[in-house]
């Protein structure tokens, strides 16, 4: 256990009596409810928390917030694991178990960091410079270390047992920021009625107002603020909450943090993101302090000065006492103010020729030293910051510390409102970007606004709040807020010029890009901030460069010699704060990944082992294991089973669209390549449809039920597509058409009986139905009730067999599987899977999704004898077009393998005998199936029409498996019973 | 199809879901639902998203030409004849299931199923919402201040009752 | 992401749509025999920076299909109504004498 010997005894909004254990690095150590990691380790002396991305430099604890680029650890173990979370936002609880990051063998002692000796070789572009052009291979051969040198932390490699969950919500008002501006919207918008969520990233609302003493007139109206707010049942105070992602339609993606100091359940979810669907939203971000440059000004002990006052005063940690606070602005002189009041020895080295004199007064009445004009320039200090070198109207003189806090000014955050594409504007008097303008239905508030003091961010609060609401109706009246001024002076911030001396001057810490790096963009031509930004790599790390875009802008602008509106800023992007994939994902993972289709069979086909096959978002029963070893074996068995007795196939996922109307027949007409006006009452006939540039879309088979009424079935992968094209049909083209159209595709549990015994079996199964060839003949439909439920018989095939497809009631299927079965013992009806249907079919010749590919014509798949003269179709007249008509069009062919003991595959590529085998040859093959009626590999193939001779021989080239060669004579696609004699049998 | 599972604080039960669907053709709109209307007895829903009880018959329109006609179990289908010149009726129940859930934490619960905003006048007790779950087309059903309904369809029933349940 | 205001079932998110394309091409009539026509209304598009009319179906809500009015510079979104109700009223407009 550690002492918290930088821990004060009083003061804070820690809770002394509740002490805390962790563990950083394999120590132990302690800290109290109420702490951050970062201020926890603080208070315990821990000054050294990680090794810097590229060079491995030391770094400490920077800020107290989201914008921390130095500070970032690996919580937790095995599945568990969480890399490069900022310890400054990591609510302390016991038993955490906290790593440092990027270092080898340990933190204090890091071989990698000779990699000051690298240096010159990582400078930006250098991976540019070196590996394009013909260096490009060697990236292959140092990548490996160059990515383990430069690096993060390390996600865990097991499954995380954690539960993440999405949520959807709804708010008429979300403000995002918890700080003064932010509580004042909320109440407002409360008041005036409306439902409001107030999301804050921090497990305490306050923002700013927590970095004031506790037991300031500041704390007194935070506790006023929140326990007004808490009255109000119509405002949700979602702590722990990071606004992520600002979207189109005033929706905001929000990450939440379980509470880890609860007792935890088993089960409770980790992290929750919310879409927040708000009719209005108000920013109220706040600011971001500006680091300083200057010589190693990246070490630790190095730190934001807001942060260090947040440090004292929320946490009651001294860090140092002796410091140094250099600044540009009067903010950060509170921060000497309250470190001197604590008894720290303090010095002030503000850049401006002259202070402001109440703050001289002040800091002359607390015995704080001050130095007008004067800057750092270098800081001495490995582990721990020992002195600095200041440069002021004396010269240069050195001064010994043990922290030192930066203030470059504040720059409001915009990235959440810039998401949506709207670019910062330049504010001269505040010399920063704020929004540049607010599409209706949000608003900003407070510092992100620029309004920096505290009573004018409540006011301006007010103002955002009340208007949020109004602007979605809830217009109460409501009292103005209390009142709160802390008596801060106007920050009239000088702009920093970064001054560099022997030392690396860092910009951006997280990505280790210093002023040499910027310096050198701009001398080789990247002064745009875009390119100085993938250049540099600039505002590319997980903090997306909060602490560190302005100063590099000023960098920029100041080689250029341009003002810093010319010189532009970066695009920011969501996410604002790095969000885990698995908290994205929610539940959706595993066997939630997404729904899962079930037939009314399903449970028939687990019970008899069926192997499944997912087919889209249905499972399909994808061959029987009592038919064979493996699918190989199975499938065949299944097939010759279909060709000599009868089997029985789960056909349910089909697509099947009810078509009722007067103007039903007129309908399919034109959307199918074939007429379907003429078909009589009882009957079915196989349709093509196109769509509008003349490519076939669809293809299935339509039945007449009466006059006006028709049932249609389209492919299982296909159905949603079909139906909307149908909407949209009669939606925009034809509104006239008195036609309706709708998805039965649950109503019915479909199969098929095929096979020269079918029609025995149908006997046996339905004994009052009359299934006799004049009654039910081919393309024939027969209609009546099976155990209270409809009943459909039509005869089509597709196996190529005499064959039967039954519909009935979705309730009754699996008792209608059973039945038949149970029927058609006699006859040696068995079940069989998709892979026998796709062989049955292959022989058969028929076309399906690996034909109709969404690139094929119906002269393309042999079937242009269809459409015959009809015209008026949709998809008709570019199917005419002269390009679909070349000779050399890849066209349908059937495929015979003619080598012993080889095999064709699906996707190989064909080309002539005489060919080289290379790019993409003169065709593909399509489907494949060993055909138990030839004796070995026949296949579908797409082959240019002028190398399609039947009877001449292709080779094909089977990429995936070492071009294995194959070669294969062209033939009829149709393998089997060319005559249609077996339909009859 | 009736299978259900319950907590203390929550319950989910499976059952079907009779079901009619009318629809009118366009331009003859009024006169289809003036005969609808007769026949049932009763008024109809006058915009998407309404329903009206009557009589074991749960009447939503779920779009602006079209009527679900769901049955309470054990009621007997309404005696319609729809005029081919006004309208078409196709039957849905062999296709459809309701999943009908109760508990004080429902709406959370459903908060990581389908977007619904539990407190608009839309989805108020007596309202119906189409909208989707994982992507799927569902009815919901608000059937009181902590209790309401899905309708989905059959194939993916226990897909999404299983989502609910771990919820 | 986009949310869309759907006529008759309120404002929904994107996903619940089906989007369907440019909403101002127009399409021939059936029966249109011109190749050109076709090529045009399957094939031209302006692909305008700024409001595009486009349809999109309330796939999984009353299957309506709407045109959308949204600016492509910014998802702003100026209108939605049915298809079928504008497809109505132009032809109620074209039937009307000059």
């Amino acid at each position: 256990m550690s002492s918290n010997h930088k821990r004060l005894s009083m003061g804070g909004r820690i809770d002394r009596e509740q002490p805390v254990e962790f563990t950083f690095d394999g120590r132990k150590l302690a800290g109290y409810r109420g702490d951050t990691l970062a201020s926890a380790l603080l208070a315990n002396g821990v000054t050294l928390v990680g090794r810097s991305f590229k060079y491995h430099r030391p770094r400490g604890i920077f800020s107290a917030g989201p914008e921390e680029p130095n500070a970032l650890v690996t919580l937790g173990s095995a599945g568990r694991r969480e890399p490069n979370l900022p310890a400054t936002t990591l609510e302390l609880a016991d038993g955490m178990v906290v790593e440092s990051q990027n270092r080898w063998p340990s933190l204090a002692f890091d071989v990698q960091s000779v990699n000051g000796l690298l240096a010159p070789f990582l400078s930006a572009g250098f991976y540019y410079k070196t590996f394009m052009g013909p260096t490009r291979r060697a990236w292959m051969f140092y990548e490996h270390f160059i990515r383990k040198a430069a690096g993060l932390g390390r996600a865990g490699t097991d499954a995380d047992p954690d539960r993440y969950e999405v949520r959807h919500a709804f708010a008429d008002v979300a403000i995002v920021g918890g700080g003064p501006a932010g509580l004042s919207a909320a109440r407002a918008a409360a008041a005036a009625g409306a439902r409001v969520a107030l999301i804050e990233q921090d497990f305490l609302l306050g923002g700013q107002l927590l970095a004031e003493p506790s037991d300031s007139a500041a704390a007194s109206w935070l506790k006023q603020a929140e326990a007004e707010l808490e009255g109000f049942e119509t405002a949700a105070l979602m702590k722990r909450t990071a606004a992520f992602g600002s979207y189109d339609g005033n929706v905001l993606g929000l990450v939440e943090q379980r509470d880890p100091t609860d007792p935890q359940p088993n089960g409770e979810t980790r992290q929750t993101v919310t879409m927040l669907r708000a009719r209005s939203i108000v920013f109220a971000t706040g600011a971001i302090e500006r680091p300083m440059v200057f010589s190693n000004n990246d070490r630790p002990g190095v730190m934001l000065a807001s942060a260090a006052r947040t440090y004292l005063n929320r946490f009651a940690v001294l860090p140092g006492k002796k410091i140094i606070v250099a600044t540009t602005n009067d903010g950060a002189w509170r921060t000497a103010f309250d470190y001197a009041a604590a008894g720290a020895e303090v010095t002030v080295a503000d850049l401006r020729p002259v202070p402001p004199a109440a703050l001289a007064a002040e800091a002359a009445w607390l015995g704080v030293v001050v130095r007008a004009a004067t800057r750092i320039v270098d800081l001495n200090g490995g582990h721990a910051v020992r002195r600095v070198t200041l440069n002021g109207p004396d010269g240069q003189s050195e001064a010994a510390c043990d922290l030192v806090c930066v203030s470059g000014g504040w720059s409001p955050t915009v990235h959440l409102t810039s998401h949506l594409g709207s670019k910062p504007a330049y504010r001269d008097d505040i010399d920063g970007f704020v929004p540049g303008s607010f599409p209706a239905g949000r608003f900003g508030a407070g510092a992100m606004m620029g309004t920096y003091a505290t009573g004018d961010a409540i006011e301006d609060g007010h103002r955002a709040g009340t208007e949020a609401a109004s602007s979605c109706g809830k217009s109460a009246s409501v009292p103005a807020p209390s009142k709160l001024d802390l008596d801060e002076t106007a920050t009239i911030s000088l702009r920093e010029i970064p001054s560099v001396g022997r030392g690396k001057a860092f910009v951006d810490f997280q990505m280790d890009v210093t002023t040499e790096d910027i310096e050198l963009a701009h001398r080789e031509g990247y002064e745009s901030v875009e390119h100085l930004k993938r250049y540099t790599t600039l505002g590319m790390g997980t903090d997306q460069g909060k602490t560190s875009n302005f100063a590099a802008l000023a960098a920029m602008a100041t080689l250029r010699r341009a003002t810093i509106p010319k010189t532009g800023v970066t695009t920011f992007r969501p996410p604002y704060t790095p969000v885990a994939i698995g908290a994205l994902a929610g539940r959706a993972t595993g066997h939630h990944f997404k729904p899962i289709r079930r037939t009314p069979m399903h449970d028939w086909h687990m019970a008899n082992g069926a192997e499944m096959l997912e087919v889209g978002l249905w499972m399909r029963p994808y061959f029987y294991p009592q038919s064979g070893r493996d699918v190989n074996d199975a499938y065949v068995a299944e097939m010759r089973n279909v060709r000599q007795a009868a089997g029985l196939m789960d056909i349910s996922t089909l697509g099947k669209i009810d078509v009722q109307g007067p103007d039903a027949a007129i309908f399919l007409d034109r959307i199918y390549a074939n007429g379907f006006a003429k078909l009589p009452v009882g009957r079915a006939r196989y349709g093509v449809m196109l769509r509008d540039d003349g490519i076939v879309f669809d293809d299935g088979t339509t039945t007449r039920l009466a006059e006006n009424r028709f049932f249609m079935t389209t492919s299982t992968a296909k159905a949603a597509d079909v139906l909307s094209r149908l909407e949209f049909l009669l939606d925009t083209a034809w509104p006239d058409l008195r036609v309706a159209v709708t998805s039965v595709s649950d109503e019915w549990a479909a199969m098929s009986v095929a096979g020269p015994n079918s029609r025995a079996v149908l006997s046996a199964a339905f004994p009052a139905l009359d299934v006799s060839d004049e009654a039910l003949p081919h393309m024939g439909l027969l209609e009546s009730e099976w155990e209270g439920r409809a009943l459909r018989i039509l005869r089509l095939s597709y196996s190529g067999e005499r064959a039967y497809e039954i519909y009935v009631g979705a309730t009754a299927g699996e008792q209608l599987w059973s039945r038949l079965l149970e029927a058609g013992r006699a006859f040696d009806l068995k079940p069989y899977g998709v892979e026998a249907l796709g062989a049955l079919r292959v022989e058969k010749g028929h076309v399906a999704g690996p034909e109709i590919d969404g690139r094929t014509t119906l002269d393309d798949l042999g079937l242009g004898r269809m459409a015959g003269k009809r015209s008026g179709f949709v998809g008709d007249v570019l199917r005419r077009r002269p390009a679909l008509q070349a000779p050399n069009r890849q066209r349908l062919v059937g495929l015979e393998c003619i080598e012993d003991g080889k095999r064709l595959r699906g996707g190989a590529i064909l080309f002539l005998p005489d060919e080289k085998p290379y790019g993409h040859g003169r065709g593909r093959v399509t489907s494949v199936s060993f055909s138990p009626e030839r004796g070995h590999y026949v296949g579908l193939a797409l082959l240019a029409g002028d190398v399609a001779a039947e009877g001449s021989e292709v080779v094909a080239v089977y990429p995936m498996k070492d071009d294995e060669t194959v070669r294969a004579r062209i033939v009829s696609p149709v393998f089997l019973d060319p005559q249609g004699e077996r339909l009859h049998g | 199809m009736a299978s259900s599972m319950s907590s203390r604080d929550f319950s989910l039960s499976v059952a079907d879901c009779p079901l009619i669907q009318v629809e009118g053709w366009d331009g003859t709109l009024t006169q289809f639902e003036k005969s609808v209307s007769a026949s049932l007895g009763t008024k109809l829903p006058a915009s998407v998203g309404e329903t009206v009880r009557h009589k074991g018959l749960l009447i939503i329109r779920v779009a602006p030409r079209r009527l679900w006609l769901a049955l309470d179990e054990g009621t007997q289908a309404p005696a319609l004849a729809v005029d081919p010149d006004l309208g078409c009726s196709v039957p849905l129940g062999e296709g459809r299931v309701r999943l009908k859930m109760t508990g004080p934490d429902i709406a959370r619960l459903l908060s990581g199923c389908v977007t619904v905003d539990w407190h608009a006048p839309a989805a108020a007790p007596g309202r119906a919402v189409l909208t989707s779950f994982h992507h799927v087309s569902v009815v919901f059903l608000r059937t009181g201040e902590t209790a309401c309904e899905l309708i989905v369809p059959r194939s993916f029933a226990r897909s999404l009752s299983d989502w609910i349940a771990d919820g | 992401m986009l949310r869309i205001e759907c006529p008759c079932c309120g404002p929904r998110d994107h996903d619940e749509f089906r989007y369907g394309g440019d909403a101002s091409v127009k399409r021939p009539a059936h029966d249109d025999p011109d190749p050109e026509a076709w090529h045009r209304y399957v094939y031209i598009r302006t692909n305008p920076a700024g409001p595009h009319r486009e349809f999109w179906q309330h796939v999984t809500g009353c299957r309506q299909w709407l045109v959308v009015e949204r600016d492509t510079r910014n998802h702003a979104i100026a209108a939605v109504d049915f298809a079928r109700k504008l497809r109505a009223r132009k032809s109620t407009l074209r039937k009307s004498p000059a």
